[in-house]
Parts: C-alpha cells; sequence; structure tokens
C-alpha cells in the first residue's frame, strides 16, 4: 500500500502526491532591469517528502540522534555534494554520531540511471534529479524519506580578466562586492549564437564562449543550465509542447557541444592552481566558490582576488535531495536537517542552509560571510519568479542535446 | 548513440578517518594495466605497499590506446589519459556500465627544446612550432598517434589549433591537410612513449626537441643524462591535460582500490608524486613546486567523437606516408592583374606562415599565364634559398594580354606528379582551350581549386572546380590571403 505525502518534522502529515509537484526548476527573475539587485525565492518547499511501504520503520518524532555503541558505514551514491561528507569537520561530527559515510561519487543524473541496491542513501543535487530518482523508487515499490537540508544557486565561475572582457563588451557588470559580477544571459547567449572567440573581446584565447559544464546527461548544473539557455533563447519563456522543446533543444544543442568531451571534475579543474588554463568559464554551484574564498582566506588572510562569479540575472537555484533509502540512511537525512553542528558546518562550506519547516534565513550567508572579512554577492530573497521547462519536458531536451541513453 | 561516462569515486573509508579503521587491511596484490611512462611511479608505489598493503603489480604499456571497453584481464587501469577509450566505448555503442575512474595525477603534453633554441619559442603557438618545423629550424621527436596517448594528444592539440574554430574539431574540420607543414619537423617516432625518450636519448645531438607529458620532459632533465636541458614550452594555444585516473576493472576488488585511490589523492602522497616525478597535484589546494608554477596555455576543448579521431590520424598517415606533396599554382598574370591585384598575390605569398607554410620537401610549381603560358617554375624546399627563388618568380613585372584559363589549367595538371592545383584569376577566358575542351583532354587526379577574384566567372570555375573534386573559393567576398589559406593543404 502506498503512502504519498508530505511530512512536516512534527510529523504532520500533508497529503500530497510527490510525482506532480513542482515545475522542474524554479529561476527568480528580477522585474524589471537585468542588473537590478538580485534576489532569491526562498524555496517554499517541505524540508521532508515521504513516501513509505512500511519497509523502513521511521523516526520521525525529533529525537534522532540516537547513540549507538557501534560504528555505522553507510553507502551513498551521490553527486557535487560528497564535498560535504569529505570535509574533515564533517566527518568528526558524525563520527560522533557513530556514522561513517562510504560514497560512490557519480553525476546526479546517473544517479537516477544507475543501480542503486545496496545503498542507504543518494544524494542528486537539484531537484531535476531528484524528482526522477523519487519517482523511479516509487515505481520500483521502493520506501525512501527525501531531505533537502541546504540549496546553493548555480552560478557561473570565471577568472576576473574574462569577467572584465564581458564587462567591455557589455554582457556583465561588476556588483558592489568585488568577487561578483551580474551577466546578462541574453548577451552571453548572443556570443555563443554569433559563435564570438575570447579572442574577438581581447583576450589571448582562440576558443568560443561558452561555459563548460559536465555532461548533460550526467550532471545537475549541466542539465540546469541547459534549461536556462534554452529558456533565455526563446525570449525568456519556458517551451510548452514537446515539439517546441525539441525544436529549441536542436538549437541550442551545437553552442552546448562546442565544448567537446566534457569534464565531469569541472569545478576541481577550475579552482586548480592551473585553472585558468583548463576552464576559464564554467558552471557550477555558489557553495564551492564561496568554500573555496572561505578557504583562502583562512590560510592566506586574503581572498583570491583572481576568481570571481558571475551571477546570471535570472537566479537558478539548486536543491539537492538527501534520499535515505534505508533505516540509517533516513537516520542521516534527519541529522543533517536536524543537527545544530552540520547544519553549521554546511553555511561555513557557503551552503544556504534551510530551516526545519523549508523557509530560509535570507541574511544568513552574507552575514557569515561579513564576519570573516568576504564581500557578500548582492543577491537576496525575492518574489519575481519564472519557470523553466517543466521537468518531463527538459528531462527531453537533456536527452536530444546529449545524446543520453533511455 | 548513448553518452557513456566514467563514474568517479570517493574513498572515505579507508584509514583516512580518524585512525578508527583499517587494522583489518590484509596484503592484498592487484593486477594493473598501466601506461608505461607509469614506471617512474616505483618508489611511490613502494610507500603505497609499506602503508595501505596494497601492492599494485604494473603490466606496462600503451595502456590508454589499447584497453578496450568490457575486455579486460587485470585488475585495475592506471592510463596517463581515458579519453580514448571513453571515445572508443561511445563510438561502438558499448553498453555495459564503465569502470569506476578516478584522477590522480595531472600533467599537461608539452614540447621540450633544447635551451639554445627555446628562448623565442617561449610563448609560441603551435602555429608557431609549425612555421619553424615546416621550414627545417625545429625538428623533433613525436610519439606514434596511433599506439601512444602523448602521441594522439599532440595530433589533437595540432589539428585543432590548424583547424582554428574555437571549438571542439569535427571531422569536416579536418578536410585540407594543414598538419603537413608541423609533421615536416618530426624527425624521428616510436612507436612506444619509452621508446620516444630512449631514441630522443641517442639523437639529441642531431635533433631540437621531443613533444612529450610535462612529467616526462622534466624527468629527463633530472635524469642526468641531456648533453643540452630542455625547456619545457606550453605552447599558448590547443592545450591537453592527463589526468592519470585509476579505473576499477574488477569491482570486486573495490574494497582495496578505495585504499590506493584514498592513500594516493592525500596530500603526502601528491606531494611525493609531485616531487618524484614531476607531476602536478589532483588536489587544486596543494601548492605546485616552482618548477611547475608557470603558465601552460590554454585547454583545447578537446572532440568527443571517435569519428574525429579517425580524420586526424587519417590526416596523419598521408603527412608522414614519405609521398612528397606536389601543389601546382596557376597564376593569372593578364595586364587586368596590374597595381593592387598583383600586389595582392604577391602578399598572399609571402604572408603564408604558421599552418600554412610551405614546408621542407614539399614541391611546388608556379605556372604564370596570360594568353597563353608565359612560363613555369618548379622548387622542392630544401630551405630559405627555394622560397626566395619562387618569391623572386612571382615578383615579375611581365604581365601580357588575354587571359587563356583553360589552357593555362591544362598546362598545369600536366606537370609531373601533381596532387593539387590552385588555379588563381581575375578574369574571363577569352584565349586558347575551353572549359569543355579542358575537361575532354584532363589527364590526372588532380584537383582543382579555383581562387576567383575581380571579374572571373564563377559559373563557370565552379563547374569545372567540382568536376575535378575540387571548389571554388570567392576571394571577392574575403581576401586573398583568406582565400589562398584556406585552400592551403587541400588536394
Amino acid at each position: 500500500m502506498w503512502g504519498n505525502f508530505f511530512s512536516t518534522p512534527g510529523g504532520r502529515v500533508a497529503a500530497n502526491r510527490t510525482t506532480t509537484e513542482e515545475p522542474s526548476l524554479t529561476i527568480i527573475r528580477p522585474p524589471r532591469s537585468a542588473f537590478r539587485r538580485k534576489r532569491f525565492l526562498v524555496p517554499f518547499v517541505p524540508s521532508v517528502l515521504v513516501a513509505l511501504i512500511g519497509v523502513i520503520s521511521l523516526v520521525v518524532s525529533g529525537n534522532v540522534v540516537l547513540k549507538l555503541d557501534r560504528i555505522v558505514v553507510l553507502e551513498g551514491k551521490i553527486a557535487s555534494k560528497a564535498e560535504f561528507f569529505t570535509d574533515d569537520a564533517v566527518r568528526r561530527i558524525l563520527m560522533s554520531h557513530g556514522i561513517q559515510v562510504h560514497l560512490t561519487q557519480v553525476g546526479s543524473r546517473e544517479i537516477a540511471t544507475s543501480d542503486l541496491d545496496g545503498y542507504d542513501f543518494v544524494f542528486p543535487s537539484g531537484k531535476p534529479t531528484g524528482l526522477l530518482i523519487r519517482n523511479r523508487l516509487q515505481e520500483e515499490g521502493k520506501s525512501f524519506i527525501a531531505y533537502r537540508p541546504f540549496f546553493s544557486p548555480v552560478v557561473l565561475a570565471s577568472f576576473r580578466d574574462y569577467a572584465e572582457a564581458l564587462v567591455r563588451q557589455g554582457t556583465a557588470k561588476p556588483q558592489p562586492g568585488p568577487l561578483y559580477y551580474d551577466l546578462s544571459m541574453d548577451g552571453f547567449v548572443g556570443l555563443m549564437r554569433e559563435g564570438t572567440t575570447w579572442r574577438k573581446l581581447g583576450q589571448d584565447n582562440g576558443n568560443l564562449v561558452l561555459a563548460q559544464t559536465p555532461d548533460v546527461c550526467w550532471s545537475n548544473t549541466a542539465g540546469t543550465y541547459l534549461g536556462l539557455v534554452a529558456s533565455v533563447t526563446n525570449g525568456n519563456r519556458a517551451p510548452v509542447t514537446e515539439a517546441e522543446a525539441l525544436d529549441l533543444a536542436t538549437k541550442i544543442k551545437p553552442w552546448l557541444l562546442s565544448q567537446g568531451m566534457s569534464n565531469e571534475d569541472i569545478p576541481r579543474m577550475y579552482f586548480a592552481p592551473e585553472g585558468r588554463g583548463f576552464a576559464p568559464v564554467v558552471v557550477i554551484y555558489e557553495h564551492q566558490f564561496l568554500a573555496h574564498q572561505l578557504r583562502v582566506k583562512a590560510q592566506t588572510g586574503a581572498v583570491d582576488a583572481k576568481r570571481v562569479l558571475l551571477y546570471p540575472e535570472a537566479q537558478l537555484q539548486s536543491v539537492p535531495e538527501f534520499i535515505g533509502l534505508t533505516e540509517s540512511g533516513v537516520r542521516l537525512g534527519e541529522l543533517l536537517t536536524a543537527d545544530p553542528a552540520l547544519r553549521k558546518r554546511a553555511l561555513e562550506l557557503g551552503l544556504r542552509v534551510l530551516q526545519r519547516d523549508g523557509t530560509l534565513y535570507e541574511r544568513q550567508v552574507s552575514e557569515f560571510l561579513g564576519e570573516h572579512g568576504i564581500d557578500p554577492p548582492a543577491i537576496g530573497v525575492g518574489d519575481t519568479e519564472a519557470v523553466l521547462p517543466a521537468l518531463p519536458l527538459l528531462e527531453k531536451m537533456i536527452v536530444e542535446v546529449g545524446g543520453c541513453k533511455r | 548513440m548513448q553518452a557513456v561516462k566514467l563514474l568517479a569515486a570517493v574513498a572515505l573509508v579507508a584509514a583516512a578517518l580518524a585512525g578508527c579503521t583499517s587494522s583489518t587491511a590484509e596484503p592484498t596484490r592487484l593486477t594493473v594495466l598501466a601506461s608505461a611512462e607509469l614506471a617512474d611511479l616505483a618508489p611511490v608505489l613502494a610507500d603505497l605497499r609499506r602503508d595501505t598493503g596494497v601492492e599494485l603489480a604494473l603490466d606496462l604499456g600503451e595502456a590508454s590506446t589499447s584497453l578496450v571497453p568490457g575486455q579486460y584481464r587485470h585488475d585495475l587501469a592506471w592510463l596517463s589519459s581515458d579519453r580514448f577509450f571513453q571515445l572508443k566505448a561511445k563510438g561502438a555503442g558499448f553498453a555495459g556500465p564503465l569502470p569506476l575512474a578516478t584522477a590522480t595525477m595531472l600533467s599537461p603534453l608539452a614540447v621540450g627544446v633544447k635551451a639554445g633554441k627555446a628562448k623565442e619559442l617561449r610563448e609560441a603557438s603551435w602555429a608557431d612550432l609549425a612555421d619553424r618545423a615546416a621550414s627545417g629550424q625545429l625538428r623533433f621527436g613525436l610519439a606514434d598517434p596511433h599506439r601512444t596517448a602523448s602521441g594522439l594528444d599532440a595530433l589533437i592539440g595540432v589539428a585543432t589549433a590548424a583547424a582554428g574554430t574555437g571549438r571542439a574539431l569535427r571531422p569536416e574540420d579536418v578536410t585540407c591537410d594543414k598538419l603537413r607543414g608541423f609533421l615536416a619537423g618530426r624527425a624521428f617516432t616510436s612507436s612506444s612513449a619509452t621508446g620516444l625518450t630512449e631514441e630522443y636519448l641517442r639523437r639529441q645531438d642531431d635533433v631540437d626537441a621531443v613533444v612529450d607529458y610535462e612529467s616526462v620532459l622534466l624527468s629527463l632533465n633530472a635524469s642526468g643524462e641531456l648533453a643540452e636541458p630542455l625547456e619545457v614550452i606550453h605552447p599558448r594555444d590547443g592545450m591537453v591535460i592527463s589526468e592519470y585516473p585509476l579505473l576499477l576493472l574488477d569491482p570486486g576488488k573495490r574494497a582495496a582500490y578505495d585504499r590506493v585511490v584514498g592513500w594516493l589523492r592525500a596530500e603526502p602522497a601528491q606531494r611525493s608524486i609531485m616531487e618524484r616525478t614531476g607531476r602536478r597535484p589532483i588536489d587544486p589546494a596543494v601548492p605546485r613546486s616552482d618548477r611547475l608554477s608557470g603558465p601552460i596555455g590554454n585547454a583545447l576543448y578537446f572532440p568527443d567523437r571517435q569519428e574525429v579521431v579517425d580524420t586526424v590520424l587519417a590526416a596523419y598517415d598521408r603527412a608522414v606516408s614519405g609521398a612528397g606533396h606536389h601543389v601546382v599554382f596557376a597564376l593569372d598574370y593578364s595586364t587586368s592583374m596590374a597595381g593592387p591585384r598583383i600586389t595582392g598575390l604577391r602578399e598572399a605569398f609571402a604572408a603564408l606562415n604558421g599552418f600554412d607554410s610551405f614546408f621542407l620537401g614539399e614541391t611546388i610549381t608556379v605556372v604564370r599565364f596570360a594568353g597563353r603560358v608565359l612560363d613555369e617554375r618548379t622548387v622542392t624546399v630544401s630551405g630559405e634559398g627555394d622560397l626566395a627563388a619562387l618569391r623572386d618568380f612571382l615578383a615579375s613585372d611581365d604581365l601580357a594580354d588575354g587571359t587563356a584559363i583553360w589552357s593555362a589549367l591544362d598546362h598545369a595538371h600536366r606537370v609531373a606528379g601533381a596532387d593539387a592545383v590552385v588555379l588563381m584569376t581575375d578574369g574571363e577566358n577569352n584565349a586558347g582551350m575551353s572549359a569543355e575542351e579542358f575537361l575532354n583532354a584532363r589527364t590526372g587526379a588532380a584537383r582543382t581549386y579555383a581562387i576567383r577574384f575581380g571579374e572571373a566567372d564563377p559559373v563557370e570555375l565552379d563547374r569545372v572546380s567540382r568536376a575535378t573534386g575540387g571548389r571554388v573559393v570567392d576571394a571577392t567576398a574575403t581576401s586573398l590571403l583568406d582565400a589562398v589559406q584556406e585552400v592551403r593543404g587541400c588536394g
């Protein structure tokens, strides 16, 4: 017998259908000028989603921190949020709860298409892939509980001279904080459409202007970025019909495939000392950039002034979903959303941490960065949103552009 | 088509965790199909065995190009690059899961140039290197791209730079053989990565450079066997980097694999690898040593289709086949060419450089014509003097009346051994054969590339060019130089 419902931490259960919820991605657009101060829409989503068939006996009572006298090793399949679990402090906190994690790192979309037997949890990096997995688990009649402990915007990361080249060309504009720029996606897509090279913009680089992503068949950032480029190309309007979506996919495909063979390790390549040569503009999560700056600041006393973020004018949030598949997995999910030490550490790693009720204290990141002597990006909580392609259409576009299996 | 991607593993359980596990680590021996240059890791592997109990038995060879998806005889594979493995899997539609793979260290492909010659090449692009190679000023070793990852990476770097599109190479970007000039500098080769360095040591007095991974070049310098040290030149464009992924071929060995990967990627091992082998740490946060701190150029967008690799290899085979390349230029010296047009033609020839340079061993025939063939000159390039002679010939000012396009083309096609004919004309045929007569009388298989400018008839040039397998390039739309560059290397 299926139970599909949202559960709030207090144990109150609201009937709902997880399979039909949510347009896939939420873009927040500023109401007027592209270069207005940008804002976030707080992801008003329940932090816990439950689908049960009774295999997992759940402890959703709030008192989840069960002390065990032995260490449990959890098997997890995970994407970019592996960075959270490989953090030494996070490992120590988990160890204090008797938990170790053993991770197999793949792309978020790959989690949805690969074998999940033997795993205690999976952790795709965004809702589109989260929903793919939840739908699949439901089809297979498997229990799970999904948690949304934090989120982070999808952004373009680059180097200062590249960002300044875009400023001269009129596609980007510096924010007050020295590490951040606003990016006109219309302008950026225009550069891709025209096949502009960086050399034309004054850089000593003959490559086409584009933002490198992992394989779109593989990763959440790549799929999300595809949705953004599609929507911008379509006059900032999501395609409605399948025919329209596929037309659009065919149109943007050459721009996205110009990067050739993709690299799953794009963030690592970007942050490497050789990064400027490897990958001058990449699509990553904001938290990866902020974590880098916090680390560099702590180690050297100054931020890494060469690396900068380009915020698309329409904000793209990405809300990763921790999906517990076993009792142990669920226990870890509860810890992620409830344990103060883990939540504090998530913030220190640049993530925007959601409250247990799914809301966000909007100034948490700017206050935290400020305390550490780093200028915060000019983004906040807003109330205007635009919608990217609905999930089924986005999925079709991803398959069309990437030639993905299935 | 399916996109197949390798899995990356992050191993966390192993010894790294607060010292509370891993006393259980049993001595284990894993067989590893490994790229030949990884022989230099022997001391690191001894440490690995001491710390983790895992012995890696390396089976050294050209692993990056020989590993076939699904056909495994080892527990692990440790490749300089798994790009070719991925392309193979994708090209063959391999449906099974691909092995877990974890990048372990980095080294960009580079050109080791003798210190005495390196100064002027420090900021070089691949085109600059091609320019030197074409004229015999840069003689280098390059491993066989059919067999070695370093050779193939280099070839793709050069081909991508030569295509100059700024995007990942496509098969259609490799239509004209722009690699011949660069490859004219290839003084020696080898079917294996280690064979190449051995050959360089033997021939170091006769040659200028060797193309290989930065780590190999640094190791050569440290070997004490070089009479003159090599300077590591990173071409500004078309950089390719190796990430040395460790692949888990036998999933049953996951636990030992995790131990190995966890140890290798930890900072002590990464530093040890950097100091002992000159490879760069995979961890962005590990500072690079002094010798690894300079800029390394811009990475190319690497092609993602096997078809591209096949096309580039075919172009390579043609270029190094030993058969000389012979191109015939039929140039219009009628009176209408007087002034800027003839000047532009001479300038276009003088400006052929980089990937478009005339190269050692290439034979060039120039046929000047007006109402008849005026004269003809053939040189086989053996040095700068031959190119100067060609320029002198083009400098002739004896423009004449009439335009016998098809008679001149007929003459050009009768030049023995011609691989391609490039016709340049600004007028309409008013003497000699008709186009029809030319086509009926045509001998040989050389293609005609017609460069049209001025008042030349596009329709007839197009018809004749296509009949020979060539095409027309319209210099009225671009510049004469662009047009000459476009057909350079074709045929």
